[in-house]
């Protein structure tokens, strides 16, 4: 599959449930009801991206990605690991929308994924700097660690919004 | 998820059947030929899921599978922007097809998906000789990756793979193109399969 990642070729694509540290760009394709999470050190040019699909991993330890709680401390950790501080890093949250209209509930986990996030960055004291959650519409994130944490959300509708 | 090459067989040519209905019913409407392909049934991680399902605006209509079987499981009819607006424009005698979806094209994406759904489902049902019904559909017009994430979260809680029964439907005239996903959670997938043994055993 075509991936338009504005012509990056070290980027890594994260698929659902993955998360990865590391300085090279990083996106995920085709965010609905899942929440991109991007942590940032910008004294270290160092970045994490999770793709979480789930607000509770429930004893599930497999894929730390997938779910909020198990993605938030494995990425912090990992950063931590690699000579980050707590207070250096920064986060951005993305996703969890609303996909479906005449839907039941069910169908929108969106909502309680970012709810789940945040909640957790809030408990483990991670500033917010961005963050554009909820809506009924899809989202492409990409992400640069080495480029004081560029962000690009491309939105379904065409739009897009380049940040940092 | 690992399946021998029987249950592979059987949920292939199950969803063929199908299928091959739910084809007959888009020809129906159009009052055109439509083609089918030969149908994949494979087991996708969820991390992969991207390289499967396109980031293409389409239509997708949602359906939950309920009747006489297991709870779980969810059929998709994704067809892409241009193939809705051209399917209104068909069936309204309209013709302007560089225009935006409006609000009659998601009724009518909606109205296609349930036609196309039931023949599916009816037909599917009646070779196991039990009920199977579509729920209420649900839409989302977005990037089909995306609309998907919401489907996959609700299966994919405990595993990492799921299980995709795959066809395309294509008319040359007027050019459409479109795809039926058919997910079956394990408990469904179970129960389709020991149905699907008993129909092949022979009688004695």
């Amino acid at each position: 599959m075509k991936n338009n990642f504005f012509g990056e070729e070290k980027a890594v694509i994260l698929g659902l449930g993955e998360l990865r540290v590391g300085m090279c760009p990083m996106g995920t394709i085709g965010l609905g009801s899942c929440i991109a999470l991007i942590l940032h050190d910008q004294r270290r040019s160092l970045g994490g991206l999770a793709h979480i699909m789930l607000p509770e991993s429930r004893g599930n330890t497999d894929r730390p990605g997938k779910f909020a709680d198990t993605a938030t401390s494995t990425l912090l950790l990992e950063m931590e690991r690699l000579g980050s501080t707590r207070s250096a890093i920064t986060a951005n949250v993305v996703g969890g929308a609303s996909m479906f209209e005449y839907s039941a509930n069910s169908l929108n986990i969106g909502e309680r994924n970012a709810a789940a996030v945040k909640g957790l960055l809030n408990d483990l004291g991670v500033r917010i700097a961005h963050e554009e959650i909820g809506g009924k519409v899809g989202r492409s994130v990409y992400y640069w660690p080495e480029e004081k944490g560029r962000l690009i959300i491309k939105r379904a509708d065409g739009t897009c919004t380049e940040l940092f | 998820m690992e399946l021998d090459p029987f249950q592979a067989d059987a949920l292939r040519e199950l969803g063929n059947i199908g299928a091959a209905h739910a084809a007959t019913s888009l020809s129906q409407m159009l009052m055109s030929p439509i083609e089918m392909t030969v149908p994949e049934v494979q087991a996708v991680d969820i991390a992969d899921m991207h390289n499967y399902i396109g980031n293409e605006i389409s239509a997708i209509v949602v359906f939950q599978i309920q009747g006489e079987v297991a709870d779980g499981g969810y059929i998709v009819v994704s067809m892409p922007q241009e193939t809705i607006v051209r399917l209104t424009n068909q069936m309204l005698g309209t013709t302007d097809a560089d225009r935006e979806i409006n609000e009659m094209d998601q009724s009518a994406a909606i109205e296609i998906g349930n036609i196309m759904i039931s023949a599916f489902l009816d037909a599917t049902a009646e070779l196991l000789e039990i009920v199977m019904l579509p729920s209420p559909p649900a839409l989302a017009i977005d990037m089909a990756h995306a609309a998907f994430e919401s489907i996959i979260a609700q299966m994919a809680g405990d595993v990492n793979d799921i299980l995709i029964f795959n066809t395309e439907l294509t008319s040359e005239a007027p050019p459409i193109y479109g795809s039926i996903y058919m997910l079956p959670k394990p408990e469904l997938m179970q129960q389709l399969f020991t149905m699907l043994e008993d129909l092949m055993t022979p009688l004695t």
